[in-house]
């Protein structure tokens, strides 16, 4: 009898002097590596590219993911706010800084093949440990809660009542779950994730000024005037591009897939894909709101309600797609971030965590992904809340979070008793250096116009 | 070896070791990453980093409760 049919067991093999148990989850995982070592071995680029297919996901996975609800309205308020100008190239510059961290939890989870809580608890011990999932797990359940904002508001378009379209969501998520493998899960996801780039047809339905639109890309013009408004959108832009989610996540999904560090190459060029893919989306929504610049005020907009405004400029079809695509945007998000969540509960409570489990062996794998949707998109059909308050912070406290994430990221790419031989490069530290200090320097700026608006609007003069 | 012959084949077991690195293994991961305690430099921007975040938090709830009132 094999161990796949009897999944719960494990079994007790020799290896040479060592004893070695593989479990089900292991059988799981060589299958894939299996199918990974077979196209490595051929060299035509037939086998090129079929290995490329077989190692890209997660890194495809985490930038779309993170092309969500509240991302998505982010980008559409920005539009409709600012037009087309500064901020297209800026969000291409917020997915440059992705790339740069995303890269570098490539790097640690194929040398190490632990997961991103799971190094910061064992090597920094609990003290910093418990801080950094504090900070994962307040960031991951607000997150869960504007998702399923969004795809109520998103389906709300089509007269879909709110209870009916989160029911929808869950199943949906749940959905992806049922095969108990990662590498189909993955497969669903990567399939639900392609719809972001519904953007793109609503951004070329809007008929943008494509003049206009390269000048912005080039030239970072014209500039959004210097005020409160544009420091947050500025927050909220960079936090729908960068969150300590997406590290934890792409950490974790690359030991599940079992990258190794011959994996590496392939897992940069998965999360450059991911990230042009997800830039390329981003600045349709913007490019798709553009037309509203100057004739709405986008303050607290909902996805439905830039549907609607958007009626009479790419009419009901276009409308139709904007909805669909914040729906989309928020199913693909909910199941990586309760993923994200439940992944990282494992590795801290050394329970075991992995898609490859089946459910009788992950009970509380597969609860805490469940349950933490469940009660996310619980909370959003509670009557009177003011999710607005939620919506509002979301991208901010990403932003937020993330400088202390980042460092325990660069500290543990750059050790070298865990790394090896593939530590981070010069290069990537000077950038990720970069982006730390550009975040913070955000969340300064951010922070000065709320607690001093005065000398705020004395630099403002400047 | 008795264990092996009742759960799993032998190709399931062969397929693991040939594809998967030792450290791959579930049970190689019970085995705990060794202790580094944080010094110098680092230490203090860790703390550094988190008395910000702690103290703009609590800017936001407090922005975000006014916006919403």
């Amino acid at each position: 009898m094999s161990a796949e049919a009897q999944p719960g067991k494990k079994l007790l093999v020799m290896a040479a002097d060592d004893e070695v148990v593989v479990t089900h989850e292991d059988i799981d995982r060589a299958h894939d590596r299996a199918k990974v070592q077979s196209a490595r071995s051929g060299h035509s680029l037939r086998s090129r590219a079929w290995l490329l297919w077989l190692l890209i996901g997660p890194g495809i996975l985490v930038m779309l993911g993170e092309n969500d609800g509240p991302s998505m309205l982010s980008y559409a308020a920005t539009g409709a706010k600012f037009g087309i100008g500064f901020f297209v190239p800026f969000v291409v510059l917020t997915f440059g800084m992705a790339l740069v961290v995303q890269e570098m939890t490539v790097r640690l989870g194929a040398a190490t093949h632990r997961g991103h809580a799971e190094l910061i608890f064992e090597r920094f011990g609990p003290f910093w440990g418990w801080f950094s999932m504090i900070d994962l797990g307040i960031g991951n359940f607000l997150t869960l809660i504007t998702e399923f904002i969004a795809i109520r508001a998103g389906l709300g378009f089509f007269g879909i009542p709110p209870w009916a379209s989160i029911l929808l969501a869950l199943a949906v998520l749940y959905s992806a779950l049922l095969s108990h493998r990662y590498w189909t899960w993955e497969r669903v996801t990567l399939a639900a994730a392609a719809f972001n780039l519904i953007f793109i047809p609503v951004a070329v339905m809007a008929h943008p000024h494509w003049g206009a639109f390269g000048h912005a890309l080039l030239n970072w013009k014209p500039l959004p005037p210097f005020g409160k408004d544009t420091v947050l959108i500025i927050l909220s832009d960079i936090g729908a591009t960068v969150t300590p989610w997406m590290l934890f996540f792409q950490q974790s999904a690359t030991v599940d897939k079992g990258l190794t560090t011959k994996d590496i190459r392939y897992g940069r060029f998965d999360t450059l894909l991911g990230a042009a893919l997800a830039a390329a989306a981003a600045v349709g929504a913007i490019v798709a709101t553009a037309p509203l610049f100057g004739r709405i005020s986008a303050e607290n907009f909902q996805a439905a309600q830039f549907a609607e405004a958007l009626k009479p400029i790419i009419g009901r079809f276009g409308a139709s797609l904007f909805a669909l695509g914040m729906v989309e945007a928020g199913i693909v998000a909910s199941i990586t971030i309760s993923t994200s969540s439940a992944y990282a509960f494992g590795e801290v409570t050394q329970r075991p965590h992995s898609l490859n489990l089946p459910v009788n062996q992950g009970k509380s794998f597969y609860a805490v992904l469940g349950l933490c949707a469940a009660a996310a998109a619980g909370i959003v059909l509670i009557p009177g809340l003011p999710l607005v308050f939620v919506v509002l912070i979301v991208n901010v406290v990403a932003v937020l979070a993330m400088p202390p994430a980042l460092l325990f990221l660069f500290l543990l790419v750059n050790d070298k008793e865990i790394m090896g031989e593939v530590p981070s490069p010069r290069w990537a530290n000077g950038l990720a250096t970069l982006v730390v200090v550009l975040l913070t320097a955000a969340g300064v700026l951010y922070g000065v116009s709320v607690v001093a608006p005065n000398l705020f609007a004395w630099m403002g003069r400047l | 070896m008795k264990e092996q012959h009742e759960h799993a084949s032998l190709a399931e077991t062969s397929l693991v070791l040939s594809t998967l690195e030792h450290d791959q293994l579930v049970a190689a991961k019970k085995e705990p990453v060794p202790r580094r305690k944080l010094r110098g430099g680092a230490l203090v921007l860790a703390w550094a980093l988190r008395v910000y975040v702690v103290f703009m938090m609590l800017v936001v709830v407090w922005q975000a409760w006014i916006a919403v009132r």
